[in-house]
């Protein structure tokens, strides 16, 4: 059923191509030049299919009986403490005139296809003798896991300002800008060669990156957009997912060359068939194997990339609008969030089934999620958007699976940072007012907000050096710098400027697997 | 409105704008996530066609805000964003950026 739609869909683009070859009538050129016009500078936020992705979706629906003047003030200015942009003075008035009539009457559009073969044909080489690279890192770092990757949005959330920014956590001074084009939006490492790391754009776009010389050595388009992508313990693959289109793929971690798709659907929580969104990704130092979320379908798949034709287990009914996860317990179970059962499910990944559903306050968005020990415990802290009535962080004893604590918090939160030798959890508060601007710790072991920082911009993503002995923020939106905090005094130490940072990820999360838990436990659990 | 994904997603309890415009521009944390919305808070955006206001003489600024707000000086857009701002505001934000370090 799938393949008829992508094969009309092929179709109709094709019909659409032809008629523009053949005419050269002025209001289709017109429409089409809206058409890229969009795609150039706002489907990266948008979506390709105007559903919508780090913003709402533009179409004739959602913009049905909107005031073409309010929405054109929206796009001059930008919307304040928010991604968007002002688009004075990049567009001309007739262009902005032009793109809003062109959102009001163009409907939400079905599934674009990106097949295996586009993917391969969107394969770039930037250097191609990789052995020719430097065989250590050309900037002065004493252990690679202090680098700190800052995926630099740039104000138009491409451009210039797009990069993965890498700084050294021990001095906070950069040592490395890898432009991307487009936003930057997730940094994976290699946990098997720590001379590599991953770069996802906004638009899906994978970079392979070299720690060592600071530069893109490959990249590929993977689909139009959509944040998943994992990276497998051994280092050898990647997994990458979509929300457009709706599928997912395995690269060869080293050429970036694509190996094999698969389409996201399934019967979702309500026994209804559904094509879904690709949700998180993760790869887990416990087996060979990724897992992936499919949003919509309520599915988690567990995927043998050791096995001949990558088979794949199927986890049902895990919950309504699956997002995103952590792992513990060695990475033997997975914590996935549910936004609409307002529960994070815990799965084992070894037994591939579900072993608890446990509360999760509301909407919850865990981020990378955390967990930490504390008195013989392992407490995992998950953050939520809370746009329901309750403001809480959940906290639960990830042995007992049982709900510990829901912490009162000031807001709607979306990404908590731990560390096994930082006394507090920080999580971002998200809420749209002067809020946003501030971040609050938790006391790992009174799990009571202590302390509320007042860092700026809009500010998110809190992450802990490797060491433990810094967190650094995103004073994100229209803030233009990376803050960096004592993780004890909590005293201001520097302050890194960039363009719209965003996510904050560091290498030392390849060994401690999910936030919060130390090296050591790790290997013991393995 | 629903975004579908979530790392920038706003909680929904947004804050009606419209009750917020009396105090909009107080204050100099406000200031700056306004203005900053296009002059950035150090710089604009390499991409932007916006001028820097970090690091400027601080007379400068009061003058050419006060010129936009009594329209002397043409910029639709400006002429619209000063209209609304006090003296206070406009003593407030330019001794702001004048602090900032570009
Ligand atoms: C960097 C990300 C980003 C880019 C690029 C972007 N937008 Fe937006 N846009 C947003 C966000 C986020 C919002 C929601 C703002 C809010 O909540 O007030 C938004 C809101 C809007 C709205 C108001 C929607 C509503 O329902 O009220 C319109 C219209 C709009 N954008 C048009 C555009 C157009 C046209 C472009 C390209 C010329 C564009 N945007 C590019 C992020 C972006
Ligand atoms: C929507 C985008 C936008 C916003 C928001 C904005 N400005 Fe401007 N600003 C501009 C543009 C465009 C210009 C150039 C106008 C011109 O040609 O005179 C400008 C020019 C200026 C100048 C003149 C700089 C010079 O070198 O002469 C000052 C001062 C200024 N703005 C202050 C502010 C302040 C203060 C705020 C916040 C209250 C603000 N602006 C918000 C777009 C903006």
């Amino acid at each position: 059923m799938k393949k008829t739609i992508t094969k009309r869909l092929n179709q109709s683009l094709l019909a659409v191509s032809i008629t523009t070859l053949l005419s050269s009538g002025v209001a289709m050129a017109k429409s089409d030049d809206m058409h890229q016009l969009y795609e150039d500078n706002c489907s990266s936020c948008h979506g390709s299919d105007h559903g919508g992705y780090l913003a709402p979706a533009l179409n004739s629906e959602t913009l049905k009986g909107r005031s073409p003047t309010a929405l054109r003030t929206i796009v001059m200015a930008g919307s304040f403490d928010t991604l968007m942009p002002p688009f004075y003075g990049k567009l001309s008035d007739d262009e902005i005139r032009g793109v809003i009539k062109h959102l009001q009457a163009t409907p939400k559009q079905p599934n674009p296809a990106w097949t295996l073969d586009d993917m391969k044909k969107s394969l770039k080489v930037y250097v191609k003798d990789e052995s020719t690279l430097p065989d250590k890192p050309t900037y002065k770092i004493d252990n690679i896991d202090n680098l700190i990757g800052v995926a630099a949005r740039g104000k138009y959330g491409r451009g210039e300002g797009a990069r993965a920014i890498f700084i050294n956590s021990t001095t906070h001074q950069k040592v490395g800008e890898v432009p991307t084009g487009v936003a930057a939006h997730i940094i994976d490492f290699n946990p098997a060669n720590p001379r590599w790391a991953y770069v996802k754009t906004d638009t899906a776009e994978i970079f392979k990156v070299d720690l060592y010389s600071m530069q893109a050595t490959r990249s590929i388009k993977t689909g139009y957009n959509g944040p998943g992508m994992g990276v497998s313990r051994d280092g050898k693959y990647i997994m990458a997912g979509s929300f457009v289109p709706h599928n997912a793929v395995i690269l060869d971690a080293d050429t970036l060359e694509p190996l094999k798709t698969f389409e996201l659907e399934g019967i979702d929580p309500d026994g209804k068939m559904v094509s879904s969104d690709s949700g998180m990704i993760i790869g887990t130092p416990y087996a060979d194997i990724f897992a992936i979320a499919l949003e919509n379908a309520g599915q988690v798949w567990v995927v043998d990339y050791k096995k001949d034709g990558f088979p794949v287990t199927k986890i049902e009914k895990v919950g309504r609008h699956l997002h995103d996860a952590f792992l513990t317990h060695g990475g033997k179970k997975l914590m996935v969030a549910s936004y609409d059962d307002s529960i994070v499910a815990a799965i084992d990944l070894e037994k591939r089934e579900i072993i608890k559903r446990l509360p999760a306050g509301c909407v919850p968005h865990v981020g990378g999620g955390s967990a930490v020990v504390v008195d013989g415990r392992t407490l995992g802290f998950g953050t939520n958007f809370g746009d329901c009535d309750k403001m809480v962080v959940s906290v639960w004893d990830l042995d007992k699976m049982e709900v510990v604590k829901q912490i009162p918090v000031s807001g709607g939160t979306e990404s908590p940072a731990a560390h096994a030798n930082a006394p507090y959890v920080a999580v971002d508060i998200i809420s749209k007012d002067r809020r946003a601007r501030t971040v609050q710790l938790i006391d790992k072991k009174t799990l009571e907000v202590v302390k509320t920082l007042d860092v700026g911009g809009h500010a998110y993503f809190p992450e802990y050096s490797a060491d433990g002995k810094f967190l650094y923020i995103s004073a994100g939106y229209n803030g233009d710098e990376v803050v960096v905090y004592d993780s004890n005094t909590l005293q201001k130490v520097a302050s890194v400027p960039m363009e719209s940072p965003a996510g904050i990820f560091s290498r030392g999360r390849v060994k401690y697997m999910t936030r919060g838990l130390s090296p050591d436990e790790m290997e013991q659990s393995k | 409105m629903k975004m579908r994904h979530s790392v920038f997603m706003l909680a929904g309890l947004l804050a009606a704008g419209s009750s917020q415009a009396a105090s909009l521009y107080v204050g100099h944390a406000k200031a700056a996530a306004v203005c900053s919305q296009c002059h950035g808070i150090r710089m604009p955006s390499a991409d932007a066609p916006f001028p820097p206001l970090g690091g400027r003489d601080v007379e400068y600024l009061k003058t050419a805000i006060k010129q936009y707000r009594d329209k002397t000086r043409v910029s639709e857009i400006m002429n619209a964003i000063a209209g609304s701002l006090t003296d206070k505001d406009i003593n407030d934000i330019a001794h702001y950026y004048g602090s900032v370090k570009p």
